[in-house]
């Protein structure tokens, strides 16, 4: 069916600029929500697990500050500690400040249990310097978790109130902060501070990264066609649809997740694909056929294009809905609102772009067109031709080894499971968490919640044993509880060798003693994070480091074994086991989205081409890209997370219109009455060049995001990169050189 | 005739302004006068709330008598029953720091708690060991800081200031303001301020009830932190003037039976 673009040409092009235009107010409202546990749905039980302990003993997320200094029980060093600590509890915007300066110390001195902050004076001499490292060494409530085992580093932790915002919060700390300066090193840690980053350098990626890639897409546009037109009439379709795509986001009351930077990238890389197969398709008729009018080589143009143009836009779409299966939510989000942007992408490039090509005079004709190829991508699209039709054993040989080699990394491919490494090496965040790894016992943490009567004493004899247990594992570096509370009470109200002296009572009521005793000296609130106001629910925490996944459930598991072999102990909850659970998670997504996109391509390339060879044939490559895709992130490292378990959906999305563009014009040349050697090369030359610069496009697009100031994005943008390089070897040496050999029969109807 | 009338000029400010602090002071005194009691025996329940409402409960008994230059107290809890037994022994004297003793049962056990606590949590509540016994007037700077009403009685707001750091860590803060009634110079209300100068806690008394000496007891006390919400309260149930009790059952000693 002919369009008549002339006739509706107004309406072609006033009604996509009008709803752009309205979807310019959403986009202000757009807001980036980095907080990482949102983008899990409400239903998983790590979440539901924190809430129930959150429930009980208020909300623990706490920023990290870490002082580094030569000894940090020097004057100076103290001094400021203790100014800082005092400045922060002053802002009263925290539930509670942890430092030497409120940690207690408890011990039994001449007959008495004393109870006191660890530091209570700062010491003025070298003597009673030594005197409080003693202290410290003796009290395992803060030796190993508030100071290092080198006296290096100690740790400040603040608790925000539960109505600030991250904004808020850190506009606080680093008043503080920089009121109070001084000469050791300070490094900020925890949730609240990788949240902080993240929103900070995702706005800055929005702000810098999508102005650079729309310049850099004019700049190759331009080089491409070498005229206005080429760039302009792509140029707005990006425009257009990365305008709208960012505005239905705030519209269906998404917010935006880190991932959400990736969309109006993609836009700009993807987007300007069914333009610029119309503007090479133009200048190819235009040279060729100097008399025809504008209106019939846009009819012609759209002819050829439409179904291969909608059927790669399909193809691309439903890599995106693949992702839609995924359970974290950003990848959901992504995959629907991109696949909406390139739906409407491809509309305008049907309508609106030969509606406003119908409006133009003629342009110049391009001279390379008559014959004279100049360029690097014709002289290799030539070598491509020579190679597939002369070598295609060769071809397909060298296509296998690179397969094997690439295909052992998959085996060296990793899961994240470390939230921090979103951020560069250099990073605040990765240093201070390095440091905690080193010299504090690990930053992962998982709380198991014990419920009944918390002084029953099998019940603390319990929580002891965890202890005594977990602190076997070597990746362990830290146990508490309330049972570790009792035992040292026991060590202060007692001397050494009496056998009462760092043992949990035997009777429920001593237990309850010690308490009431512990409460003459120390503060009411002294214990309300570890165990409730009635003692019917506490929580014993562990510290941790894990690297890997692998090493994660190594701990984890143990705690869950600990746990069903105790009736008292109700869950295990902890961000690291939410970390954990999008990692698995990501797996499973990842695999259930490309076994979706795979059969659906199949599919339907079976049935536009109402072949089952051209399925399979079409889908060879994908899997080829997919397996050197993984193989090579095994090879260099990059971890499979929230961002690189993406891109693989989308890569073979793209990846597939190659190869659809060329059967497509490679059919029609056989058609045409060419033998398959001519037939390959004239498509190779011709279509090869629109399929090369699409790729090269869509690559340039995507490859500001190696600018990014987070390290996921930067990798992504490279895999993808990558990937899609690798796809357009395919399509254009693999295929021709498979089609050659096997001269499938779906090519000649 | 000039430097006379200077002098005269300066005697009375001087004096007037000796009135004005002594007068705070004096009225200081005569609140802490008021309610000061040489012996009594009593029953209290002392409960403690947190920020969510829930409660504990504490049962005591209390007896105190005064023995030479020293106040005796002993406190012996008789609920709830896993702490039934513990018991608190403290002399309090005039001119030196205080000895506190608490003896476990479970473990029967004594042992001394350093009297440099007194700004320290009284059994886990809101209520501090300083509260509970008489201040040392010689420690604070008293300055009337105005009129107001409190539990509909005129009083003067008197505000004591602790001496210097020391005062302030054994009593747990750095001013208090209390609102002590112009009639009868019983204290209703107590505001107490942390070493930042913000209001921390406050302290309402009453249910004050006259005993056979002229002397008031009260008979309820609240406490509420400001700080994190928590409050906590002293319901007076049996109060009896003067004890019977002999020195020996204010002893270590006894402490353990």
């Amino acid at each position: 069916m002919k369009v008549n673009f002339r006739k509706y040409r107004f309406w072609f092009i006033s009604i996509p600029v009008l709803i752009t235009l309205l979807m310019l107010l959403p986009v202000r409202n757009a807001k980036i929500n980095p907080d990482l546990m949102e983008y899990f749905p409400d239903e998983i039980e790590a979440k539901l697990n924190i809430e129930k302990i959150e429930e009980t003993f208020g909300k623990n997320d706490p920023v990290i500050i870490i002082f580094e200094a030569g000894d940090i029980l020097n004057n100076n060093t103290l001094e400021r500690i203790q100014k800082i600590n005092s400045a922060f509890l002053k802002t009263q915007k925290f539930t509670d400040v942890i430092s030497l300066f409120e940690s207690k110390y408890i011990r039994g001195e001449e007959g008495m249990m004393l109870v006191d902050p660890v530091i209570i004076k700062i010491p003025e001499n070298e003597r009673e310097r030594e005197d409080v490292r003693s202290e410290i060494r003796n009290n395992p409530l803060v030796y190993k978790l508030l100071v290092s085992e080198d006296f290096k580093y100690t740790l400040m932790l603040v608790n925000p109130m539960e109505n600030l915002s991250d904004n808020e919060i850190f506009e606080i700390i680093n008043k503080v902060l920089s009121d109070h300066k001084g000469t050791e090193r300070i490094l900020l840690s925890g949730l609240p501070f990788l949240r902080y980053e993240i929103q900070q350098k995702a706005i800055r990626d929005l702000l810098i990264l999508l102005p650079s890639g729309l310049i850099i897409m004019i700049l190759f546009l331009y080089l491409s066609f070498r005229e206005m037109r080429g760039v302009l009439l792509p140029f707005s379709v990006v425009l257009m649809s990365m305008i709208s795509s960012m505005g239905i986001m705030p519209l269906l009351h998404y917010d935006l997740s880190i991932i959400a930077v990736l969309i109006p990238i993609m836009m700009i890389a993807i987007a300007n694909n069914y333009g610029v197969h119309i503007v090479a398709r133009y200048q190819e008729l235009n040279a060729l056929y100097p008399d025809w009018d504008m209106n019939r080589i846009v009819s012609e143009v759209m002819s050829l294009l439409k179904m291969p143009l909608i059927l790669t836009a399909l193809t691309t779409i439903i890599g995106l809905l693949g992702l839609a299966a995924q359970i974290m939510v950003p990848a959901k989000q992504m995959g629907l609102v991109s696949s909406a942007g390139i739906g409407l992408a491809l509309l305008l490039s049907l309508y609106f772009i030969p509606s406003v090509m119908t409006g133009l005079k003629k342009g110049r004709i391009r001279k390379t067109f008559k014959g004279h190829k100049e360029s690097v991508i014709d002289h290799f699209l030539m070598w491509a031709g020579k190679m597939a039709t002369e070598k295609p054993y060769a071809v397909i040989t060298g296509f296998l080894l690179v397969l094997i080699f690439l295909g052992t990394g998959i085996s060296r491919l990793h899961v994240s499971i470390n939230l921090e490494k979103m951020m560069p090496a250099s990073h605040p965040l990765r240093i201070s968490t390095n440091i905690a790894n080193t010299n504090f016992g690990g930053t992962k943490y998982i709380s198991v919640l014990f419920e009944g009567d918390i002084l029953d004493p099998d019940l603390m004899h319990t929580m002891d044993n965890f202890e005594t247990n977990l602190k076997k594992l070597p990746e362990v570096g830290n146990v508490s509880s309330l049972a570790t509370v009792i035992k040292t009470i026991s060590r202060a109200l007692h001397d050494p060798g009496d056998k009462y002296y760092d043992v949990i009572p035997e009777n429920r009521d001593a237990i309850a003693q010690y308490i009431e005793f512990y409460n003459m000296s120390g503060d009411p609130d002294d214990f309300e994070k570890i165990v409730d106001f009635n003692y019917t629910k506490a929580i014993l925490n562990v510290q941790f480091k894990a690297n890997d996944i692998k090493e994660f459930n190594k701990v984890a598991s143990y705690i869950k074994d600990l746990i069903s072999n105790s009736e008292y102990c109700t869950l295990m909850a902890g961000q690291s086991l939410m970390e954990k659970e999008m990692s698995e998670s990501i797996v499973r997504g990842q695999i259930n989205s490309l076994i979706f996109a795979v059969f659906a391509i199949a599919l339907l390339l079976w049935i536009i081409f109402r072949s089952l060879t051209a399925g399979l044939l079409g889908t060879i490559p994908l899997l080829f890209a997919l397996v050197c895709n993984f193989g090579l992130m095994g090879w260099t490292g990059f971890d499979l997370d929230i961002a690189t378990s993406l891109l693989s959906s989308i890569a073979i999305g793209i990846g597939v219109d190659y190869i659809i563009h060329f059967f497509w014009r490679f059919k029609y040349d056989l058609k045409n009455g060419n033998n398959y050697k001519t037939a390959v090369i004239n498509t190779l030359t011709t279509t090869g060049r629109g399929i090369s610069i699409n790729a090269f496009s869509v690559i340039i697009g995507f490859s500001v995001l190696l600018f990014s100031g987070l390290t996921i994005l930067k990798t992504f943008g490279l895999l993808i990169i990558f990937s899609l390089l690798v796809c357009l070897l395919c399509a254009l040496l693999l295929v021709p050189a498979i089609c050659m050999i096997f001269k499938p029969e779906f090519l000649q109807k | 005739m000039k430097k006379i009338i200077l002098s005269l000029i300066i005697m009375v400010l001087t004096y007037q302004l000796n009135l004005y602090s002594q007068d705070a002071r004096e009225i200081a005194e005569k609140a802490s006068d008021i309610i000061e009691f040489e012996s009594m025996e009593m029953t209290s329940m002392l409960k403690i709330f947190d920020n969510k409402g829930n409660v504990r409960e504490r049962k005591v008994v209390v007896a105190t008598k005064k023995f030479g230059e020293a106040t005796k107290t002993m406190i012996r809890f008789i609920s709830p029953p896993d702490v039934k037994g513990t018991a608190m022994l403290i002399f309090d004297y005039e001119d030196k720091p205080d000895d506190m003793w608490i003896f476990l049962p479970s473990l029967r056990r004594t042992r001394r708690i350093v009297s440099s606590e007194k700004g320290k949590s009284f059994m886990g509540s809101e209520f501090t060991n300083a509260d509970m016994s008489k201040p040392d007037l010689n420690d604070f700077t008293f300055k009337i800081v105005g009129s107001a009403e409190a539990d509909n009685n005129e009083c003067w707001k008197v505000e004591s200031v602790c001496k210097d750091k020391t005062i302030e860590e054994e009593n747990g803060f750095s001013k208090k303001i209390a609102f002590i009634g112009k009639n009868n110079y019983l204290t209703h209300k107590v505001e107490y301020y942390d070493p930042e100068g913000e209001l921390h806690k406050i302290m309402t008394i009453g249910n004050y009830r006259k005993q056979s000496n002229g002397k008031y007891f009260a008979f309820l006390m609240k406490i509420e932190n400001l700080h994190n919400q928590r409050k906590s309260s002293m319901i007076v149930e049996q109060f009896q003037l003067g004890s019977k009790l002999s020195e020996d059952n204010f002893s270590t000693i006894s402490l353990e039976k």
